[in-house]
């Protein structure tokens, strides 16, 4: 998963979740960098104003907010087998958002 | 002004543009939007006076709610590309974005994805009117914004108690309003002259059975807003699920792997 991250609030060791490139569609950085402040500093120069950076799209809730908050959410409504069904799915889902960590090995992951 | 009465509520709801908190650009532009003979160079010249709406139009228009292959910058193309019906209901969803926020926080974050979402779904099933669709979806709970400006006590309490019953809004409401927000969202949209298929989907996307002529396209919308609330994105009046239409969701022939996407999807959409 990923995130789109304005350019003031990126800092050094952020991972990038996909390839940067230019408008002329020249590639600036490779999906995978881990940024340096002298390449934020470049980006900055350039008018680059987002990146996608690798991660969970909220990574100031926990995982176990939001699990916690579906099952709340869900707890009457469970018996149904079509809302059980759609809460597996949402709840394995989150899950998936905190997994990758970050890294991006293969096309399928990000 | 008692809500529990039918025939007060509709009308509240009817002249809801007369409201003194309802800012007077947007009463001029639901006056034109429910005029018949209104064309589309004059919506093009009323959003374009007014910046504040241009850009929010132009947002909702470039963001991922529209499958557009190119960024969009004048309104006039905007509207040309989208056709009438559906500039419609942008323009009113641009233009209530403020008053969707005030009513109740989460409102229009919620009302976004589930656009998002619809889009997505109507892509997959090949249908021919996916905007029409999306904006449906972004105006699904616009009666809600209707209660909130003309009861707003009323609708804290119906809030209130769904929090502490742990029930839907849609139930609390029962107990505050003669007929609930989807009843008004058909009484709005229908003042507004939204094609029957549109007032269908806002109309029934609690019961998508009862829709006529957009079944397909209401079960969307009604499985949109239950899954963008499973998520837990933005906030619609509860903390609680309303139940899944069986019928409905058997329509639309969704695989596990399918939401999975479609939530992928959807997070993407939601950095942008």
């Amino acid at each position: 998963m990923s995130r789109k991250i304005g350019i003031d609030d990126l800092k050094p060791g952020m991972k990038l979740a996909k390839a940067l490139t230019a408008r002329a569609g020249i590639m600036l950085l490779p999906r995978g960098a881990v940024l340096t402040e002298s390449q934020i500093q470049t980006l900055r120069a350039m008018s680059v104003e987002k990146v996608s950076i690798a991660g969970p799209p909220t990574p100031q809730i926990t995982k176990e907010q939001l699990l916690s908050d579906l099952d709340r959410r869900f707890h009457k409504a469970e018996s149904k087998p079509a809302m059980k069904f759609v809460k597996k799915i949402v709840q394995e889902h989150i899950e998936s958002l905190y997994e990758s960590n970050g890294s991006c090995d293969t096309e399928e992951q990000c | 002004m008692n809500p529990m009465d039918p025939a007060i509520l509709r009308s509240s709801v009817e002249t809801i543009d007369s409201l003194p908190s309802i800012p007077a650009s947007l009463k001029q532009i639901m006056n034109l939007i429910g005029s018949s003979r209104v064309t589309l160079e004059e919506i093009a010249n009323l959003i374009s006076q007014d910046l504040a709406l241009t850009s929010r139009v132009l947002k909702v228009v470039n963001s991922a709610i529209y499958g557009v292959p190119e960024r969009i910058s004048s309104i006039s193309y905007a509207i040309m590309m989208l056709g009438m019906d559906t500039v419609r209901g942008l323009v009113i969803g641009a233009a209530a974005f403020e008053l969707m926020q005030k009513v109740m926080a989460g409102l229009w974050r919620h009302s976004i994805a589930c656009a998002t979402v619809a889009r997505i779904i109507a892509v997959r099933k090949d249908l021919r009117n996916v905007e029409e669709v999306a904006i449906a979806a972004l105006l699904h709970d616009v009666g809600k914004v209707c209660f909130g400006l003309k009861y707003p006590l009323e609708l804290k309490l119906a809030m209130d108690q769904a929090q502490d019953d742990e029930i839907t809004l849609l139930e609390a409401e029962k107990g505050y309003f003669a007929e609930d927000h989807a009843a008004a969202g058909r009484w709005l949209t229908e003042k507004w002259r939204f094609n029957r298929k549109m007032v269908e989907i806002i109309a029934c996307h609690h019961v998508p059975r009862l829709s006529r002529t957009a079944r397909l396209e209401t079960s969307i919308v009604h499985f949109a807003d239950i899954l963008v609330r499973a998520r837990g994105i933005g906030f619609a009046g509860d903390k609680m699920m309303p139940l899944l239409d069986d019928k409905a969701f058997d329509m639309l022939r969704l695989s596990k792997h399918d939401i999975r996407r479609i939530l992928e999807e959807l997070e993407e959409s939601l950095d942008e």
